[in-house]
């Protein structure tokens, strides 16, 4: 186990959080409507970062199942931003290449944001065929996929942002050079 | 000859234009909404405009890998309203209503991010567009307006209002006073003949994205959700956010499913508005054998 007394400080200044005052109510987890499929509780992971757990959180499911209801920021009687918290734990954990805890979670996000790279929105149809592809679940849930198809409620034809460019440059901005 | 009158007609009282943000799922799942809202639009004399050339904002899946990402799409999107002058923008689901929302306060707030928009866009955010969200088109009188369109009051619709997790809160971000912002929402779906409900469950989680990763964990979400709508004795729900309905209609196992309606949609039967039939049959629990049974459709 390695303890590491800057991890805590690191999540600070980019989430914008202040930790130190959380007095663990667990009002935040009591409310998490994902808490049955956490490996630990929100104030747990904020409990392992005052401990300096550093690998164990960065590796966790938890940051992962956050679905960022806020319903653990409205219940917080100090306002502590756990979703916040939740958005910088993952950047970290992206960017210091850790094992990613829900592999097929990060899939998701990173096939939405291909999307959204390729054309500047979303074309639900591409993006829930390449999810499926790349989880190697293709042929799961294809029944309510065909639902939503035979409905109309799925677009036929994708949209493209005329400029484009300026969607790809914030992408460039905000991720550098590839 | 009646079409010329019909054109200066229209030119001499020109439309009050509603400028709003779709956002992607209005463009797909969530269509019947999109259609319902420009119905609503004409019955109050004003004009949809679709902000021109919007982007994705992002969604969950930006804030969630690169912050930075989803400030500066979102932030696109109010530099563009900026550009084109817009003042009052109305966003559609309140998914994209909290990330333009936390974008527009983020980027007013902390200069330093403003500079990294200009860098990507061009040009810095001023802070000059109001965001709104839709159901605010409503000043008080323009909810008159809906209420005296009421020619099918919805009777037998017993309705759970199913607010989501990101309607009202949290509130330094929204800007509503949760309260009275429900009780009017309770009201104005009173209005419409359907009997509300009262249920602890408003604002449950749907599992919102889960429901393509998760998908057992969201079906046990939605059927806890779904079987206390059903015991308060509701036949049907109401929720104001694409993501909420599709999960609501599409997941659960164990609880009969209910059709959930959008608060649109309930405007078009109420006021018996042009195409209603087209939306209810997009339904993926269709409400038709519901409101056959009370002679609504
Ligand atoms: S609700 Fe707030 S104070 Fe309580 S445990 Fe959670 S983060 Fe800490
Ligand atoms: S925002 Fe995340 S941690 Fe907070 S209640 Fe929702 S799912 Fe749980």
């Amino acid at each position: 186990m390695q303890v590491d007394r800057s991890f805590i400080r690191e999540v600070e200044e980019r989430s914008g959080q202040r930790f130190g005052a959380c007095f663990h109510c667990m009002a935040c987890s009591g409310g998490c409507p994902v808490s049955d499929i956490m490996d630990y509780l929100p104030n747990q992971i904020v409990r392992m970062m005052q401990l300096g757990l550093r690998k164990e959180v960065l590796e966790s499911r938890a940051i992962w199942v956050c679905v960022g209801c806020y319903s653990c920021v409205s219940q917080c009687p100090n306002r502590i931003h756990i979703p916040y918290m939740m958005d910088a734990l993952r950047e970290l954990a992206l960017e210091e290449g850790v094992k990613i805890g829900e592999p097929d979670i990060w899939t998701f996000h990173r096939e939405f944001l291909k999307q959204v790279d390729k054309r500047g929105r979303v074309y639900e149809l591409e993006f829930m065929a390449r999810y499926k592809l790349s989880t190697m679940s293709l042929f799961s849930d294809m029944g309510s996929g065909m639902k939503m198809l035979l409905n109309g409620r799925l677009e036929l034809f994708p949209h493209t942002v005329k400029k484009l460019h300026e969607v790809r440059k914030i992408r460039e901005v905000c991720y550098g050079k590839k | 000859m009646e079409k010329n009158e019909k054109k200066s007609d229209l030119e001499a009282t020109p439309h009050p234009r509603i400028y709003y943000y779709p956002g992607c799922s209005l463009m797909s799942t969530a269509r019947d909404l999109g259609d319902s809202l420009f119905q609503m639009a004409r019955l109050v004399g004003s004009w949809l405009e679709e902000l021109n050339d919007w982007n994705c904002c992002g969604a969950s899946p930006a804030h969630s890998v690169n912050q930075n990402y989803a400030l500066l799409l979102a932030g696109r999107n109010l530099v563009l309203a900026e550009r084109q002058g817009i003042r009052d923008l109305f966003v559609i689901c309140p998914s994209c209503f909290v990330r333009l929302r936390t974008a527009e306060k983020t980027l007013i707030a902390e200069p330093d991010k403003n500079d990294l928009l200009e860098e990507a866009v061009g040009k810095r955010y001023q802070g000059s567009v109001r965001l709104r969200f839709f159901l605010e088109v409503g000043s008080a009188s323009q909810m008159n307006v809906f209420r005296e369109a009421v020619i099918n009051p919805l009777k037998g619709l017993k309705g759970v209002l199913y607010f989501g997790c990101l309607l009202t809160r949290p509130e330094w971000i929204t800007g509503f006073d949760v309260l009275p912002y429900e009780d009017e929402l309770r009201s104005f779906v009173e209005a419409l003949g359907v009997e509300t409900l009262d249920w602890g469950y408003g604002k449950q989680c749907c599992g919102a994205h889960l429901a393509l990763t998760k998908p057992d964990h969201v079906d046990t979400l939605v059927d806890r959700i779904r079987d206390h709508a059903r015991r308060v004795g509701a036949n049907c729900m109401i929720s104001f956010c694409p993501l909420c309905q599709v999960n609501m209609e599409l997941r659960g196992k164990n609880s009969e499913p209910l059709p959930v309606f959008y608060v649109s949609e309930l405007i078009g039967m109420a006021c018996r508005l042009p195409r209603t039939e087209k939306w209810i049959r997009k339904h993926l629990v269709d409400p038709r054998e519901l409101l056959a049974e009370h002679n609504l459709l």
